[in-house]
């Protein structure tokens, strides 16, 4: 049959040359817009932004583009550890990169993946709360890590209809009454916090391993009650709304979602034991080839208007002052003061910072012993 | 039913064939139903006005399909998973089914360690395959992530099932079939195209229905992949933070629309143009 | 059977008197692409990764050239590793057999009691549904399963139950539902391809001669197709061993499968541990097919005669 496969085999080959020739010139095609947009000025032009769906607007991005000449690029981001792992492979393939709290310290300046600079550079930064402008662990020799974005801590939302009692404390995701009715976050090193905090432990992200014999406990204990894992923010929602769930954990603002999803009143608290939170903030990449555009687009994208309509869209409380100031101008302090916008120098010293901790192995590995097949 | 039956008395067919008919589409009918059913619920959603893909139902509304048209992002994300999966399943059907020939037929050394081999790429969890490939591009090639890694990527998940499943058609393959063609003086050309190809085209089908599924709802080597286009899977999975909102539910009503309608038209249009051509399509072909 | 390698050729009437090094190379060139592709872009960086594995990662998350076997040894040290791949075998053994007699049937009746042309589009409106996204399908079973969900509210409407049941979903039933819901179209199409140009009157010979329908279809069409329910097989159950989202959605806190716990790793950037994990199913599987190798032969079912 050679002769056979021979002819076939020519056939095939004209055939995918033909194939290959068209994807390499779709390659082409694309590679001719990255650098039609890539190149430019230092002061114009498009940079890379790898960053949460929540830190910007598209209209606004628009209007900056359109005003400044300065076009934005996003890849979009999910986990600190995922965009630190591929920022650690891209590097100058991005310009920027958002990061919470402690991963910026620990992870990205530790590696000398990021640039400091000096913030009190940039005009726009006189509209942030000072403190954000000085966390201690976000300062170094260079300058400042990032520019302070917005936070939250991590809370217990329950349905008062179904939850006696009025929990204050992390120990009601454990009570046996409330078994199958709770539903958490599909991120194990968040979960073994948690219960960390449930066992008064102050550096969740560190836990010796005694400590991690004792969250072990804990973590059995949860297990029965977990419903499910919401592998989005709104599947904790849908579930209180449809009252599957009755006890969630989530960022600030759940009780509004839930209402408007059509689900019932719901209440939600800081545990008493102290929780996690995060905070984020932007970076500038240190090998990125536009990152000149950063600070000019930061003075646009962080003015106190922008960051006012930004909270009225994804409800959580951001670090611009002024943009406080516009909300009670316009009359919505209310749903500002619930979101405890102006509240951070009280609520953030309760939280512990997300950040990459010296156990994060043993907590994956705990995790997946308790979570795994009995 | 424990009487034994004279074998004349069931001839020529079987007496039962009628009610394994009607049993059989029964069957099929349960099927369209179980597969169809979330699509149901799916395409519902979009049109209602709960911020969320889920129960209760809040009324009817357009409001996501407005939501749709005007967000970029999502448009250029279905635009990037079209765009990849065409490419994909064109590149993986073409290179799997050159290779699938030699596998059968090339007298190559070890046929079953080589056919593990292209097994390995589907038992590889695709996080592995994704993450080291990520660090295979940047460290190795120095390569900008783009659509084209993401196509690269893909790729080495894809050939496999194509590799596999026209493998499984060549070899219950009547090759006399292809010795009589010859026999009868058709050149090797004629014998590809009349005799084999035909024989194998449901495979390649298959494969590249397969290629297209796979690759629209690839994730997680996309993800480890992609640079700033994102495709309509790592765009939803981006959205964990604050989550996914029905317009994504508009969109894929709307790209099951436009499939159906395209695949609806094309048979109707391919239907009329073999009518045309009387004669050329009996064969083997069992009659409906 | 012989224990005669089997390689797929038989002397053919058309043959090259001699071949040469040259005629043998061109002979392989098909193959060469796809040799080309998955051995740089999946051999060696699988290789990459299986370094990797016997590594460790440091506390700020870099892959740090410790040269150890803990990432490996973890995985027998914890029970929860080897009773969860357990488990995920039993489902994903469980789900590839009702995937392969659900699809048998379905492929059966689409190749033999319906046009060619129909049963193609048959083929495309059972592929359609998928061209979506998995993420959306998930979340509406969620909806048809859940405890508010419409089978639930049919069920009770009909007076059947009358609390609604939990039994559904976040457990390993909806686990079962969801994982068949998405691996049965792949099971059909390849089933599809085996069946489409099988000589059903060999079905009617073999009942003229006597043989009652269900020994006709053991004995003629299951041996031929037999390469065919081999693939279907080998695209439901080695893929699941690979499911992580499904599970996570609708199997509740203890549905999880092994893909899971290796997803726990590579989400918090701890490759040597994930790749050492994932690098043991591969492993696994591979024995499988070893031992399994005679009935996944490669064989020309016709050149037996």
């Amino acid at each position: 049959m050679t002769v056979l496969d021979q002819t076939h085999s020519r056939r095939r080959f004209l055939q995918l040359t033909g194939a290959v020739g068209a994807t390499a010139a779709l390659g082409g095609v694309l590679q001719a817009c990255n650098v039609i947009g890539g190149g430019g000025a230092a002061t114009t032009g498009t940079f890379n932004w790898m960053t949460w769906s929540d830190h910007y607007i598209q209209s606004q991005l628009d209007k900056i583009a359109k005003d400044t000449n300065i076009n934005t690029s996003i890849s979009e981001l999910a986990g600190n550890a995922e965009g630190y792992a591929k920022l650690k492979e891209v590097k100058g393939q991005l310009d920027s990169i958002s990061g919470d709290a402690m991963w910026v310290p620990n992870a990205y300046a530790k590696d000398g993946l990021i640039e400091p600079f000096d913030i009190n550079e940039l005009k726009v930064s006189t509209q942030l709360y000072s403190f954000a402008r000085e966390f201690p662990y976000w300062q170094s020799s260079d300058g400042y890590m990032a520019y302070p974005f917005g936070w939250s801590p991590i809370m217990i939302y329950y349905d008062p209809a179904k939850v006696t009692g009025n929990p204050t404390d992390w120990q009601v995701l454990l009570d046996p009454k409330y078994k199958g009715r709770v539903v958490v976050e599909n991120q194990p090193e968040e979960i073994v916090a948690y219960m960390a905090r449930a066992a008064g432990f102050d550096k969740p992200y560190d836990l010796t391993d005694d400590q991690l014999t004792t969250v072990k406990g804990y973590l059995e204990k949860l297990k029965p009650n977990v419903l499910k894992f919401a592998q989005q923010a709104t599947d904790s929602v849908a579930a209180m709304v449809s009252g599957e769930a009755w006890l969630i954990t989530g960022n600030l603002g759940n009780e509004d979602r839930v209402k408007d999803g059509g689900g019932p009143e719901i209440k939600g608290y800081v545990p008493s034991e102290g929780t996690v939170g995060w905070h984020d903030g932007e970076m500038i990449v240190k090998e990125g080839a536009n990152k000149a555009l950063i600070k000019p687009f930061l003075e646009q994208s962080q003015q106190a208007e922008l960051i006012a309509e930004n909270f009225l869209a994804n409800g959580r409380p951001l670090f611009n002052e002024k943009a406080y100031k516009i909300l009670t101008d316009q009359g919505k302090q209310d749903q500002a003061d619930r979101y405890l916008y102006s509240k951070a120098p009280e609520v953030l010293p309760t939280m512990v910072l997300k950040g990459p901790g010296t156990s994060t192995d043993k907590s994956i590995q705990l995790f997946n012993e308790v979570f795994g097949a009995g | 039913m424990a009487k034994a039956v004279d074998p004349l008395e069931t001839m020529p067919v079987s007496r039962y064939a009628g009610l394994t008919r009607w049993g059989l589409r029964l069957i099929f009918a349960f099927l369209v139903l179980f597969l169809y059913l979330p699509i149901v619920f799916m395409v519902a959603f979009s049109f209602d006005a709960s911020q969320t893909p889920s129960f209760p139902i809040q009324g009817p509304t357009l409001h996501w399909y407005d939501v749709m048209i005007h967000n970029r992002q999502l448009l250029s994300a279905v635009a990037n998973t079209i765009t990849v999966s065409l490419i994909v399943s064109v590149l993986a059907t073409i290179i799997g089914t050159m290779a699938a020939f030699v596998l059968v037929r090339g007298r190559l050394r070890y046929p079953n360690g080589i056919r593990i081999a292209f097994t390995m790429p589907i038992m590889v969890p695709g996080v592995l395959v994704g993450i080291s490939l990520l660090i295979f591009f940047s460290r190795a090639f120095h390569a900008n992530l783009s659509l084209m890694t993401v196509i690269a990527g893909q790729l080495v998940v894809t050939v496999p099932f194509v590799v596999l499943i026209v493998a499984s058609r060549l070899q219950s393959f009547d090759r006399k079939l292809e010795w009589a063609a010859a026999d009868l003086g058709a050149s090797p050309r004629r014998t590809l195209r009349h005799v084999v190809l035909p024989l194998i085209a449901p495979a390649i089908l298959a494969g590249a229905l397969i290629c297209i599924t796979l690759s629209i709802d690839e994730f997680v080597i996309t993800w480890f992949t992609v640079g700033n286009q994102p495709t309509l899977p790592t765009y939803i999975y981006t959205k964990v933070k604050f989550g996914v909102t029905p317009e994504v539910n508009a969109v894929a009503t709307v790209m099951l629309v436009a499939t159906l309608l395209i695949f609806g038209i094309a048979s109707v249009v391919l239907g009329r143009g073999r009518r045309r051509l009387p004669g050329r399509r009996r064969g083997a072909a069992p009659t409906a | 059977m012989t224990a005669e390698v089997v390689t797929g050729v038989e002397p053919a009437p058309v043959t090259v008197a001699s071949r040469g090094r040259s005629a043998r190379l061109r002979e392989l060139a098909p193959f060469l692409p796809a040799a080309l592709l998955l051995g740089i872009l999946f051999f060696v960086p699988l290789g990459v990764m299986f370094i990797f594995s016997l590594w460790t990662t440091n506390a700020n998350l870099d892959i740090v050239p410790v040269w150890n076997l803990d990432n490996y040894a973890q995985f027998f040290q914890t029970g929860a590793y080897v009773r969860t791949l357990a488990k995920t075998v039993v489902m994903g053994g469980a789900v590839t057999t009702i995937c392969l007699v659900f699809s048998l049937a379905v492929a059966y009746f689409l190749a033999r009691y319906v046009s060619r042309r129909w049963a193609r589009l048959a083929l495309l409106v059972i592929i359609v549904p998928f061209w979506s996204s998995y993420l959306l399908r998930v979340y509406s079973w969620q909806a048809i399963l859940g405890e508010k969900g419409a089978l639930n509210q049919v069920l009770m409407s009909l007076g059947l139950i009358k609390e609604p049941s939990l039994l559904f979903v976040y457990n390993d039933i909806g686990t079962f539902i969801v994982l068949t819901y998405v691996y049965l179209p792949f099971a059909i199409l390849v089933l599809y391809a085996s069946l489409e140009r099988f000589d059903y009157t060999q079905l009617t010979a073999a009942q003229d001669l006597g043989a009652s329908p269900s020994r006709a279809f053991r004995y003629i069409l299951l041996p031929q197709i037999r390469p065919g329910l081999i693939t279907a097989a080998i695209f439901v159950f080695i893929p699941i061993l690979g499911e992580f989202l499904t599970p996570s959605m609708v199997g509740g806190a203890s549905g999880l499968l092994i893909a899971n716990l290796i997803q726990t790793f590579f989400k918090n950037a701890l490759v040597p541990q994930g790749a050492a994990l994932g690098l043991l199913i591969v492993a696994f599987v591979t024995v499988l097919l070893i031992v399994f190798r005679k009935y996944l032969r490669v064989e020309d079912v016709y050149a037996r005669g």
